[in-house]
This record gives structure tokens, C-alpha cells and sequence, in this order.
């Protein structure tokens, strides 16, 4: 069994002794347990676990989006556990970019407007360069003719890839993915995740993504998998052999 | 599905407080209208009761008696060894060291007999001859007049020098500043009887034959007169109580829009639960049946509640005001299990009634609904028939609110403005959005949340719609009110001009002193001043009288000058002159003076300048000139204490031997009657406007619990908590700005109208006024309301962190 091995010089983000209960006493649920991760820049890591093992929790944690209650989060060198509500969204806006399960664009908006909301909320002004990185996006995504539709006029894998445009466009040092093929058929879901994979190869960006389905891993770079609330393995550059036995020893275990 | 029913309930109690609240207000509104309308009657009828205390009989009409049946009912009474006395009263001027107390002051009678006095006295002792008064506690309290004071009741000869002995315990019902013996009180010629009671040695009955026999007026014993008056002032109150029901109708069509918009919003969001019930095998009308039944509960519980808060509400405001008030008026509260269970059924029937269409579409919800994934944003859009018989309605409404201009007649002005009203009702869903997005543009410049709350509010045009109808109302008819009554008083201030174009006239019985205008010029309110010449000549069957020729600085003063500018050869004859004119009026006669004569026309005027006749050019002249000043008009400065200026210059007016005549007071005392008028009306607006905002905080709660991944969503991205509240107020602004406009636009509209075909009616060419200031309160007010109602929703969207809003259904 591979376990985790050295751990990468340069973090784009990592958690320290992370814990978050839910409820108190008896009733007391453990969704992470002194969980320690590193993650690598410029890679695109998976978060893999059965349901309930807390991955989708650690995603929340680490992108700021829920406190921890104990235990410190760093991502792009910055202690998220410090900063209060205002200054943890504008972090979240200035550095951060999110692709969901579902319910990720707002339907009053069209495709454009939801790619460039991240920068409207920031105040940032559309310059000459923000068209640019635009335009790139739009075409490593194939949404040119798309931009003026609305959400509900947009299927589901579109749907995604505006998601994914907005994350790119607004330069997000991170972009979290939780689910981001739960609710699209095989040839949808292959797609968002090669556009997820080139995002990383061709752009250089990071990308951690929250996913249950082997397949979908198979695209990462490094998977960390989770089950009970803790790190069981932290797999680098994993062979689709290495994965299946991981896997299949926690869940066998949850079984 | 008594378990589904039992948990619904239990799961969506929070989400039905605001239909709970609009129906609470609505029924409470009424109750506490019954409780607050019987304490007042049932406190007057006791009031009656006093009034006529002791006596067995009482003589005259409900509305008096002559004052010739006074003296042989009197002496009828004594010859049957009957005690009589005599209720009257009179209004006139007293003067207390010098200073008059105001231009008319109300004084009755106090009865010398123990038995027959009606008044109770809190200081001081009762008056026991002719020359002694009771001064009632409030007047005593403003005036300053204290026991062992002397006052100076009544005008020039008639006057009557009165001892204040004691301090009566305040009153409603035939109450006055000031009670004097009607010995003292008949003195004045304007003293009026009221009625004569009578209190029987022995049989009552031989008495009320012996009175029957020397007057025409009707004898009753004492009870018999109060319950014929008691019915008289009952319906009076009853007529109150009509009105009131009219603005509780108002209030409850408000909330039937608030609680059919509650449960459309309630039925949509639980559209996938009622689809779910239908795939375990629920029918139509298991599901249908259920959700009436929900209704049903909330109507049962929220009227019941209405109930409870009306009685707590009508006894609470009883109990303050007999605290707070010297007079207690206000009897036991007596509620009518009429208005009561009126309120209530009314309550039940209105939810169920507003509930009704929003759960027939509950059938429509197919089963596979509950498969489909979350459908969040359903654009409902209007429909071009909505358009079409909307645009007809408001067609139909405007026709007939022609026709109630061109006719001046009230039922086609009421038909018309409802039904032109129901037009812009049902043109909501296309008028409101399209609003909106201007609205939402004005503002937009303001930032990123206002734009995506604009863009938040036309989401859901229909519902956008109907939050907005409720406001509309109260917007409405608020407006039309204020701009009626802003039309009606333009038009009354024009008449005031005519009827009191000199505000104080000062007018003498010779020449006036050479100090005069110098001495009035000084007092403190006097804006202007000026000496009026004329001459003094002989009117005939009047006297020697004024005869003046105001000049231009007389002129100018004057509120309408027009009305001080007779013809040539002409006599201006005010209605105080005319009444002393013993021989009639012809329409020419002749003025004397020194020998001298001249014929003139006469014109007869409504307005008000003391006792003299203005003359048009050539009168004076030909009575042989030398014209000398024989008043002095003054014009009163914009926010005087006309009270206290008019006690000055009463005192100044008797040390220079001149009479007074102020119109000031009186102009005052119906402008704060409008200003009354128009407040009670506003007031009672406002519990539909209450009631609306209940509907915005309604809908933008219920919209925050509908976007909760939304807003989460949102935060994620970037969206800080104070710009999420931000955005929220925003919406609930957005709504009420609109509404607020678009029922001031339609309100001024039915204002104008409504004061073309009414007051036109009454009052010749009347001036369409658009009270600006008026208008922008309300708008602000309404817009700072639909902020306030964000306040709640806002705060709780902006709790939930943005991990806790992702999972949200």
C-alpha cells in the first residue's frame, strides 16, 4: 500500500490539525479529525472518499467557506482561521474560484455575466486584459456562442463550463470543484474534466476537486483520500491500479 | 394524510406569519374599533344620563326649544309647585382682565336647585345666585382663571360681570368654558335654550298635563327624552362606524392580497413535496383537500388571534385614554357580539376566500414533478390577454369617471375609481416589472448589489406584482386623499378670501385717535397696517354707521381685494350691518349726513370687516368729503399665536374705544378641522399600508428561504454579508419605490378627478392642487418602509454560511 509520500517544497494550500464537529457531547460527529494536507501548486488533485467521510467538508474548510473547530487552514500563504467574515470573502473573491455540483450560475444572469460576477463583485473595471484572458477562456471552453443564454437556456455540461470560465477568468489561484460531474451524463462529465485538466496543464492552474467517482480521479494529478475524517492516503501521481486498491480498502472498511 | 397535514403545519408555521399578521391586523382593526366607538357611546349615554339628573321632566325638541316657551313653562312649572330650570347656551365673547379668552367662547348653564345640577364641582363651590359661575377645569387650566376671579361675559350693552366660584369637572356632552345661571346667561341676546327641566313635587304626570297646556313644545318625562337623544347620537355613531368599516375593508382587501400572494409563494416552493405525496400515491383530492385544511388552520388561528389582539388592543386604548384624559368620556367597553363575530367569520372567510386560487393550482402539480431536478427560477410571464383585459378594465374605469366628472355625481366617481384601480391591478405583472427595471437602472449606478437586486426583482413579475398591489392600495388612496383635500382646501381658501378678506378690523365710533395705527402697528404678529377714511352717515333703520373707502394700503392688506372694491355709487353691506338694518334691505336707498344725501345701490356681501359699509367712489364725496380714518385694518403675520394677538389687541381696541372683529381665529379653527380631517384619514390608511409592509417583509423572506444556494453561491464568489443585506434592502426598496410612485401617479389622478366632479359641485373653479411636499413624504416613507420590512430577511440570509447555503434544497 502506497502511503503518503514527501510531502511538495511549495503549498497552494494546506490545513493543519483540521477538526470540524458537528453537534455536542453524545451526539458529537467528527466530519474531520486532526486532518494535516498539503496540497501542490499547479497540480490538479482529487478528494476522494465514500459519503460522510468528510471530503466535501475539508473542500468547505479549505476553500473558506465553513469554519474549522480546531485546527488552522493556509492557502496562498494566508492563515484562513484569522480572517473574520468580510476579509475571508474578499480573500475568497480575490483568490479563490468555485465550480459546484449544481446551482452554480445565477439564473438572472447570462453566461457572460455570471463569468464576469467574481470581477464585478471585486469592483475590478473590464480592461483590455480581462477581454484577453476572455476570449482564451471562452475558447479553450468552446462557449463563443454561447455567452448571451441565459443558465436554463444552457445544458448541463455548458452549464459547468461557465462555471469553470468564471473560476479562470477571475485568475483564482485555487479553483474548488465539488461534484463537478454529479449531474451530467459520460460525455459531459469526460469533457468539464479534460477543460478541468487543461486548465491545470495549459494554464497553470491549481485545482481541487471533490469527487466520489474513480473515473473522475483519473483525471487528477494526486488524489488524497479520505475516509472517517482523516487522511488515509495521499497519493502522488497514482496509477489507476494504485487508486482501485486504495479505494477499495476503505470501503471495504466502511462497508 | 392527517399526519402530512399535522407536520405541514408544524414545518411552515414560521413561513405563515406574515398571512397571520395581515389577517391579526385586519380583524384586530375592527374589534378594537367596536370596543373604542362603545366606551365612547356608553360613556356619552351616562354623560346624558347626568346631564338631565334630578329632573322628572324634560321640555323642548332634541334640537331645543323656542326662546318665547321658556317664561310660560316656567311659570306653569311654579304654579305646580315644580322646580324648573333651563339649559341653554350661548356662544359670545368673555373677557378675562381684560384679555378675551378667544373670538367665541361657549358658556352654559348651571342650575341654582342642587338636585338639577348636572355639573361636579372639583373646586371651589357651586354657584348659588345670579352673577356667580362654574368655570370648567380644562378652560380654567389654559386661561389661568382661578376661583375669586371676575369675568366679563358678553359684548357691548349686554354685558354681564360674573364671579367664578368654583371649577367644574370636565365634560363632552353639553359642555362649555364657562356655566352661568340662566338669569345671568338669558341677559345675552344670542343665548339659546337648550331645554327646560322640571322636577315634580308630586305627580309627575298632572304636571306634564299642565305644561302640555301653555306650550306647543313636547313634554317627555326624563327618560323618554335621554333615549330619544341617546338614539340620535347612536346614529351618529353608527355613521362613524360605517366609515370605519370602510377603511377595515380597505385593510382587509389589502391582506387578502398579502395572504393569496403568502400561499402562491407557500404552494410553489412546495411544489416538489406535493408532486412527492402524489408519486406515493396521494390523489387530487387527498393532496387538494389537505392543503385547504391548512388554510383553513390559519385562517381559524389568525382570526382567533385578531380577535384576542382587537379586545386587548380596544381595552388597552380605553384604559389610556381614561388616564391620560381629564374628561373620562369613555364608559365601559361594551363589545358587540355583532362587530366580534363579524371580524372573526369576516377573517376566516377572507383567508380561505385569498387561499382558494393558489391551491387550485396545487392540482395542476403532476407527479413527475418531483423527479425533475429543482426547477428554481420559473419566469412567469404575463400573458397578452392579461394585457388586453386589463388595458379594457382601466378603459371601462376611466369612461366612467368621466361621466361622474361631467355629471358631478358620487356613485359613477366611486364605480369608476375601483374599477379603473382593478385595471391597474390586473396591468401589475407587465406595469410593475417594467418599473422596476427602470427603477432598477436609476439606481443601478449605486453598485453591484442593486443591480443584482434589480435584476432579483423582475424575476418573478407576477409576484413582484402582487407584493406591490398591496402597497399600491394604501399608496392610492393616501394620495388621492391628500390631494383631494389639497384641491378642497385651495377651494376653500379662495372662499375664506372673500368670507374674511380683512383678518382684524378695528373699527370706532368717531374719528380714530392719532396713535391708533402707531399703537397696533407694534404688536408682535401685525405683518401690516393701515387706516381706513371714510365717514360716519346715517343708513336707514341702522343709524349713523362707518361709511368707508379703503384705500390702496388698505387695500393691499387684505386677503382678496376685489372684495373691498365696490362700484361707483355702490354700498358693499356685510351680513353684520345688514342684520341691524330693522326696515329690510331695498335695493337703493339713501345715505344722509349733515343734510347732505346721496342715493346709492346696495350689495349685500357675505364678508366679514366689522360693523361698517364700504362705498364705492363718489358716495363719500357727494356726502361732502372729508373723509377722516374710521377703522384700522390689520393683516396678520403667517404663524401667529392668533389667540394670544387677538387678546392684545382687544386690549388695545378697549382703551382706544374701538370695536374688534377678528376672522383669524376662525380661519384657524377650520384649517385645523381639515388638517384633522385629513390626519384621521391618513391614520387610518395607515393600518393597510401596515398591513402591506407585513406582505414585502413576506415576500422577501420568503424569497431569501427560496434563493438560500443563491445567496450561498454568491458569498462564495465574494459577495460580503453586509453587501448580501445590501442587496436584499435594495429588492424590498425597489418594490415599495415602485409601488409608492405608481400609486402616487394613480392617486393624484383620482384625486383631481374626484375634487373636478365633487367639489366642483359645491365650489365654483377649483384649483387643481398637487401637494409636492405631501407626496414626497409619502414616497419616502413608503420607500423607507420597504427598507425597515428587509431588515428581518436580510439579517437571516446574512447569518447562514455560505457551506451551510450550498446544501440547502
Amino acid at each position: 500500500m502506497t502511503t503518503t509520500t514527501h510531502a511538495p517544497v511549495a503549498t497552494a494550500a494546506s490545513a493543519r490539525d483540521l477538526t470540524k464537529t458537528y453537534g455536542t457531547g453524545a451526539a458529537a460527529v467528527h466530519a474531520l479529525d486532526g486532518v494535516d494536507v498539503d496540497l501542490a501548486p499547479g497540480r490538479f488533485t482529487a478528494v476522494m472518499g465514500p459519503s460522510g467521510s468528510g471530503k466535501s467538508t475539508l473542500m468547505h474548510c479549505l476553500a473558506g467557506l465553513d469554519r474549522p473547530t480546531r485546527g488552522t487552514v493556509t492557502v496562498d500563504g494566508v492563515d484562513l482561521t484569522r480572517l473574520d467574515d468580510d476579509r475571508l470573502t474578499r480573500f475568497r473573491r480575490d483568490h479563490l474560484g468555485f465550480v459546484f455540483q449544481a446551482f452554480n450560475l445565477l439564473p438572472m444572469l447570462t453566461a457572460r455575466q455570471n463569468i464576469l460576477l467574481p470581477l464585478e463583485l471585486a469592483g475590478r473595471r473590464v480592461d483590455a486584459n480581462v477581454r484577453d484572458d476572455l476570449d482564451t477562456v471562452v475558447s479553450v471552453l468552446g462557449l463563443g456562442d454561447r455567452l448571451e443564454h441565459r443558465p436554463s437556456e444552457l445544458s448541463g455540461g455548458q452549464q459547468q463550463r461557465v462555471a469553470i470560465a468564471r473560476a479562470l477568468v477571475s485568475q483564482a489561484s485555487i479553483v474548488f470543484a465539488d461534484e463537478p460531474t454529479g449531474n451530467l451524463d459520460s460525455a459531459a462529465s469526460a469533457e468539464v474534466l479534460s477543460y478541468l485538466r487543461r486548465s491545470v496543464r495549459e494554464l497553470g492552474r491549481t485545482v481541487v476537486m471533490v469527487t466520489h467517482e474513480i473515473d473522475a480521479a483519473a483525471y487528477a494529478d494526486d488524489v488524497v483520500v479520505l475516509a472517517d475524517g482523516r487522511i488515509r492516503s495521499h497519493l502522488v501521481s497514482p496509477s489507476r491500479a494504485e487508486l482501485v486498491s486504495v479505494l477499495a480498502g476503505s470501503t471495504h472498511r466502511d462497508a | 394524510m392527517r399526519t402530512v397535514l399535522r407536520a405541514s403545519l408544524r414545518t411552515h408555521t414560521r413561513r405563515y406569519v406574515a398571512a397571520f399578521v395581515a389577517v391579526m391586523v385586519a380583524v384586530g382593526f375592527v374589534i378594537a374599533t367596536n370596543a373604542v366607538g362603545s366606551a365612547a357611546k356608553s360613556g356619552l349615554s351616562a354623560e346624558f344620563e347626568r346631564a338631565y339628573r334630578g329632573a322628572d321632566l324634560v321640555v323642548g325638541q332634541d334640537y331645543g326649544l323656542d326662546r318665547s316657551q321658556v317664561e310660560p313653562v316656567e311659570r306653569a312649572a311654579a304654579d305646580q309647585g315644580a322646580a324648573a330650570d333651563v339649559i341653554g347656551s350661548a356662544f359670545t365673547t368673555v373677557t378675562h382682565d381684560g384679555t378675551p379668552l378667544g373670538q367665541d367662547t361657549s358658556v352654559s348653564t348651571v342650575s341654582l336647585d342642587p338636585e338639577l345640577r348636572r355639573q361636579t364641582v372639583v373646586a371651589g363651590r357651586a354657584p348659588a345666585a345670579d352673577g356667580q359661575a362654574l368655570v370648567d377645569q380644562r378652560a380654567a387650566k389654559a386661561d389661568r382663571i382661578r376661583v375669586g376671579d371676575r369675568l366679563v361675559v358678553g359684548t357691548d350693552g349686554d354685558r354681564r360681570t360674573v364671579t367664578v366660584v368654583g371649577v367644574a369637572k370636565a365634560t363632552t356632552y353639553l359642555s362649555a368654558d364657562l356655566y352661568v345661571p340662566w338669569s345671568t346667561l338669558s341677559a345675552l341676546p344670542d343665548a339659546l335654550p337648550d331645554a327646560v327641566v322640571v322636577r315634580t313635587s308630586g305627580d309627575p304626570a298632572a304636571t306634564s298635563a299642565a305644561l302640555s297646556k301653555v306650550t306647543e313644545e313636547p313634554v317627555r318625562t326624563q327618560g323618554e327624552y335621554v333615549d330619544a337623544r341617546v338614539v340620535t347620537l347612536n346614529q351618529g355613531f353608527d355613521a362613524i362606524g360605517i366609515l370605519l368599516l370602510l377603511f377595515a375593508t380597505v385593510a382587509g382587501f389589502v391582506a387578502v392580497l398579502v395572504i393569496a400572494n403568502t400561499f402562491t409563494i407557500l404552494f410553489a416552493q412546495r411544489t416538489r413535496d406535493l408532486a412527492l405525496l402524489r408519486c406515493v400515491g396521494a390523489t387530487r383530492q387527498q393532496v387538494v383537500r389537505s392543503v385547504r385544511v391548512e388554510s383553513v388552520a390559519v385562517a381559524l388561528l389568525a382570526s382567533t388571534l385578531g380577535v384576542v389582539a382587537g379586545v386587548g388592543a380596544g381595552y388597552g386604548i380605553v384604559a389610556t385614554v381614561r388616564a391620560l384624559s381629564d374628561a373620562s368620556t369613555l364608559g365601559p367597553v361594551a363589545l358587540s357580539p355583532l362587530w366580534v363575530g363579524g371580524a372573526f367569520v369576516g377573517g376566516v372567510v377572507v383567508t380561505v376566500a385569498a387561499a382558494w386560487l393558489p391551491t387550485r393550482r396545487v392540482v395542476r402539480v403532476s407527479p413527475l414533478a418531483a423527479l425533475r431536478p429543482h426547477d428554481a427560477d420559473v419566469l412567469s410571464r404575463a400573458g397578452a390577454a392579461r394585457v388586453g383585459l386589463g388595458a379594457a378594465v382601466v378603459a371601462t374605469g376611466a369612461a366612467t369617471l368621466a361621466v361622474a366628472v361631467r355629471t358631478s355625481t358620487l356613485p359613477p366617481l366611486l364605480l369608476g375609481g375601483m374599477v379603473t384601480f382593478t385595471g391597474v391591478l390586473l396591468l401589475g405583472p407587465v406595469l410593475v416589472p417594467a418599473l422596476l427595471r427602470v427603477a432598477g437602472r436609476l439606481l443601478g449606478g449605486t453598485g453591484l448589489a442593486t443591480r443584482l437586486a434589480a435584476a432579483n426583482a423582475v424575476r418573478n413579475p407576477r409576484r413582484s406584482a402582487a407584493t406591490t398591489a398591496s402597497l399600491l392600495v394604501g399608496v392610492t388612496l393616501a394620495t388621492a386623499v391628500l390631494t383631494g383635500m389639497a384641491s378642497a382646501r385651495g377651494a376653500l381658501d379662495d372662499e375664506l378670501e372673500v368670507q374674511y378678506p380683512v383678518d382684524v378690523a378695528l373699527t370706532g365710533s368717531s374719528t380714530l385717535p392719532d396713535d391708533a395705527l402707531d399703537r397696533v402697528g407694534r404688536l408682535d404678529g401685525v405683518d401690516r397696517a393701515s387706516l381706513v377714511p371714510g365717514v360716519r352717515a346715517e343708513l336707514p333703520g341702522a343709524g349713523v354707521v362707518p361709511v368707508l373707502t379703503p384705500g390702496s394700503g388698505a387695500r393691499d392688506l387684505t386677503r382678496d381685494p376685489s372684495t373691498v372694491e365696490p362700484p361707483r355709487l355702490t354700498l358693499l353691506i356685510p351680513g353684520a350691518v345688514a342684520t341691524t338694518m330693522t326696515d329690510g334691505i331695498p335695493e337703493r336707498l339713501r345715505l344722509t349726513r349733515d343734510g347732505r344725501s346721496v342715493e346709492v345701490a346696495t350689495k349685500v356681501v357675505g364678508s366679514e370687516w366689522g360693523s361698517a359699509v364700504l362705498a364705492g367712489p363718489g358716495v363719500v364725496e357727494a356726502l361732502g368729503g372729508g373723509a377722516t380714518p374710521q377703522a384700522l385694518w390689520v393683516r396678520v403675520a403667517d404663524g401667529t399665536d392668533t389667540v394670544r394677538l387677538t387678546g392684545e389687541l382687544g386690549a388695545v381696541a378697549r382703551e382706544l374705544g374701538l370695536g374688534v372683529s377678528s376672522t383669524v381665529d376662525s380661519r384657524a379653527s377650520i384649517e385645523k378641522q381639515l388638517d384633522v380631517l385629513t390626519w384621521a384619514v391618513l391614520g387610518l390608511l395607515g393600518i393597510s399600508v401596515a398591513i402591506a409592509l407585513v406582505g414585502i417583509a413576506n415576500t422577501v423572506g420568503l424569497s431569501v428561504l427560496e434563493r438560500g444556494r443563491e445567496h450561498a453561491l454568491l458569498r462564495a464568489l465574494g459577495l460580503t454579508r453586509g453587501e448580501l443585506r445590501r442587496m436584499l434592502a435594495a429588492e424590498g426598496l425597489l418594490l415599495a419605490l415602485v409601488a409608492a410612485v405608481l400609486g402616487t401617479v394613480v392617486g393624484v389622478a383620482f384625486g383631481w378627478v374626484g375634487t373636478v366632479s365633487v367639489v366642483t359641485a359645491a365650489v365654483q373653479d377649483v384649483p387643481l392642487v398637487t401637494p409636492w411636499s405631501e407626496l414626497a413624504a409619502v414616497v419616502g416613507i413608503a420607500a423607507l418602509a420597504g427598507l425597515l420590512a428587509c431588515v428581518v430577511p436580510a439579517r437571516r440570509a446574512a447569518k447562514v454560511a455560505p457551506a451551510e447555503g450550498l446544501v440547502l434544497d
